[in-house]
């Protein structure tokens, strides 16, 4: 079901009728040859591909926007405000209103960080959060906070600047807002946080999936891409190493790997991406990490749950974006209504992410339901089940012709100094008709996303 | 001239700048021996090819033109733009974008054509001549020269003087591009310029030139 469509829409349609539609074909050139990729390993092998692009624009009013720039800055400030607190305090775990015994079964929650506060108290640093439009109420509805790594950015920025180049008729005739100060909202919130000392990209190395991001964004930062055997950790200060053998300090990484990986001497032993020593440096104080380590509880599907009753209960605000209905079978009524609507419901290993572990109870069978049910059973913290969204479709060009599939919105917000939300984001949408899941990881492709106004 | 760098990139941008002089060189090379193939000299490209210690065979001047791109030897040229790709990929972020793209234009170029069933001809090598002289030119362009620029021209003119002594028969021209080569070392660490084109060419070892070259950028860049 598509939305309807809007003064926006018209206008765009109209500019779109009178384009020599060849030139999509140039997208796919540009991508390829600037290798603007999103790798995959299938069957152990490594495969360099471009994402799948389509050129119909995600179209957003400003004035739409705009709400979800508040609601999306409310729900930053209140996980920021939890991670702050259940790391500290832990207010929040004493007044019951998030069980402890839920908190400590997080996996992301990392009790050694307990007593800890970042640089500036900021933790939630930089945040994908993942939106549909549900057709029911006609409303933005919160899918999944990403406060870890969150990754895509990079390729609406790269596509817009070609979009540009190839239909500038479109930025010519339309009031579409800019989006290239993305990469200035990070480099402003490392600067922030720093702990005095050049900003630097820590990745994994060539052939992680989001390689090319993340070049692409130290470029963008003027910020020094590494790998974890350049940078140093000496006194519990981070170094970067010059070529000539000079160490240059550190003051703010924006790291592009997961906890477990970050610090072979203090996480996992095998790792080898990790930087010895980090994690001292920055108990120490002595380097700013984006974003915060043990920000894993905060976008664990299972506490997704409470993040309306942390919006009220730090801000004292109702949440101006809505969670999708979800249910808890750790909760003894919320498991009585699972197990009676669960063929209705789509069930998340809260372990899962990139849309593995989803489990749609419609398609599944009679017996598959009842193996879930003892499941849940077994470990009912380890899912959680939500009423199916029917949300919108967007209009794709594939194969020539306009159809139409599912996609979703990754918007991007930054926190440093204040809270800033990305006029654009990432509109992942199914290759196939009615799939539901549209993760690049899940062979979807992606949109740029326009926020207009007439 | 500071820049930050790590030495990753250094060494990537260097081999960058040398696998790119690497193919242009090659297919210079290529060129001459192809057109005396056709009807001067039938081992040119046997003579050619004993220079990159590689026994090349072939029936004609075409099938030395399949051979000496495509063929299964160091000097492949996809194999050779394939490297520079890599190198491309991991110091992108200090190299002009254009540039950039046109280093992975030219590998796809090689790759696309040794999948196609297409004969090669003087096309393939005038693109490939192209995109090569697009991407120095990009670099060119740039008003100020940073320290990674100087990695890979240092690459690129480390090649250009190792070819220079090995088909060259006037080696003057290979003891400027040394001279070359010493001032960007001197600007890059200080070391002392020296004038090696004023000695008498035929007592020099260009061998020991190159590995006392090679022995200097190794100490330059600390890993």
């Amino acid at each position: 079901m598509l939305e309807t469509e809007s003064e926006l829409h018209k206008k765009f349609w109209e500019i779109f009728s009178k384009q020599d539609r060849q030139k999509i074909d140039e997208f796919k050139y540009h991508m390829d040859k600037f290798a603007i990729n999103f790798n995959l390993y299938k069957d152990g092998n490594f495969i360099e591909r471009s994402l799948p692009f389509d050129v119909i624009p995600r179209i957003i009013s400003k004035e739409e926007f705009t709400k979800i720039e508040k609601g999306l800055q409310q729900r930053i400030q209140a996980l920021n405000l939890f991670l702050e607190d259940l790391y500290t305090d832990a207010k929040i775990v004493k007044e019951g209103i998030v069980p402890q015994e839920f908190v400590e079964q997080a996996s992301g929650y990392l009790k050694e960080f307990k007593g800890f506060s970042p640089s500036k108290k900021i933790r939630t640093h930089i945040n994908g959060i993942d939106l549909v439009k549900d057709t029911v109420n006609d409303a933005w509805v919160i899918l999944e906070d990403n406060l870890r790594v969150p990754s895509g950015s990079s390729y609406p920025l790269s596509i817009r600047d070609t979009y540009r180049k190839i239909y500038p008729d479109f930025f010519e005739q339309l009031k579409i807002e800019p989006i290239k100060q993305y990469p200035s909202y990070i480099k402003s919130a490392m600067n922030h946080v720093s702990c005095g000392g050049i900003n630097v990209v820590l990745t994994p190395g060539r052939f992680n999936s989001a390689y090319y991001e993340h070049s692409y964004l130290a470029q963008e930062m003027d910020a020094q891409l590494v790998r974890a055997h350049e940078l140093e950790v000496i006194d519990k200060k981070v170094y970067f190493k010059n070529y000539n053998g000079k160490r240059i300090r550190v003051g703010s990484i924006y790291r592009r790997l997961d906890d477990d990986f970050i610090d072979p001497t203090f996480f996992n032993p095998e790792s080898l991406i990790g930087v010895p020593g980090l994690v001292e440096a920055y108990l120490a104080g002595n380097v700013a990490l984006m974003n915060a380590i043990g920000n894993g509880v905060a976008d664990d599907k299972g506490i997704y749950y409470f993040v309306p009753k942390m919006i009220k209960y730090y801000l004292g605000e109702d949440p101006i974006l809505h969670n999708a209905p979800t249910y808890l079978p750790y909760f003894k009524e919320d498991m009585e209504y699972v197990f009676k609507n669960i063929e209705k419901l789509v069930i998340k290993d809260v372990a899962e992410a990139g849309g593995y572990g989803v489990l749609f109870g419609h398609e599944m069978s009679a017996l598959q339901l009842e193996d879930l049910k003892t499941a849940i059973k077994a470990n009912p913290r380890r899912f959680i089940a939500q009423e199916l969204i029917e949300f919108y479709d967007e209009k794709c060009y594939l194969d020539k012709e306009l159809k139409d599939r599912k996609a979703d919105f990754r918007a991007y917000v930054v926190m440093g100094e204040d809270i800033k939300v990305w006029q654009c984001g990432l509109t992942r949408y199914a290759l196939e008709a009615g799939n539901y899941l549209v993760n690049s990881s899940q062979g979807g492709g992606f949109k740029d996303t326009w926020v207009m106004e007439l | 001239m500071e820049q930050l760098l790590t030495a990753n990139v250094a060494t990537n941008l260097y081999w960058l700048g040398r696998y790119i002089e690497r193919t242009e060189a090659t297919l210079n090379q290529i060129v001459i021996a192809y057109d005396k193939i056709i009807d001067v000299d039938k081992d040119a490209g046997i003579t050619l090819y004993s220079n990159f210690s590689t026994e090349l065979e072939y029936t004609n001047a075409q099938d030395f033109l399949e051979k000496a791109i495509f063929g299964e030897h160091a000097a492949n040229l996809e194999t050779l733009t394939g490297y520079a790709r890599e190198n491309a990929i991991i110091s992108r972020n200090h190299l002009n974008t254009q540039a950039f793209g046109e280093i992975i234009a030219l590998h796809a170029l090689f790759q696309r054509s040794s999948n196609s069933i297409i004969e090669i001809d003087y096309k393939l090598i005038d693109e490939a001549h192209s995109l090569i002289s697009e991407m120095w030119g990009e670099i060119s362009k740039a008003s100020y020269k940073k320290i990674s620029d100087y990695f890979l021209r240092l690459g690129q003119l480390v090649e250009k003087a190792d070819f220079t002594f090995r088909f060259d028969d006037d080696k003057t021209r290979g003891l400027t591009i040394v001279e070359d080569i010493h001032n960007l070392l001197h600007s890059l660490e200080g070391t002392e310029e020296i004038s090696v084109s004023q000695k008498q060419t035929q007592s020099i070892d260009y061998e020991a030139i190159i590995n006392e070259i090679h022995n200097k950028i190794q100490s330059l860049i600390i890993q």
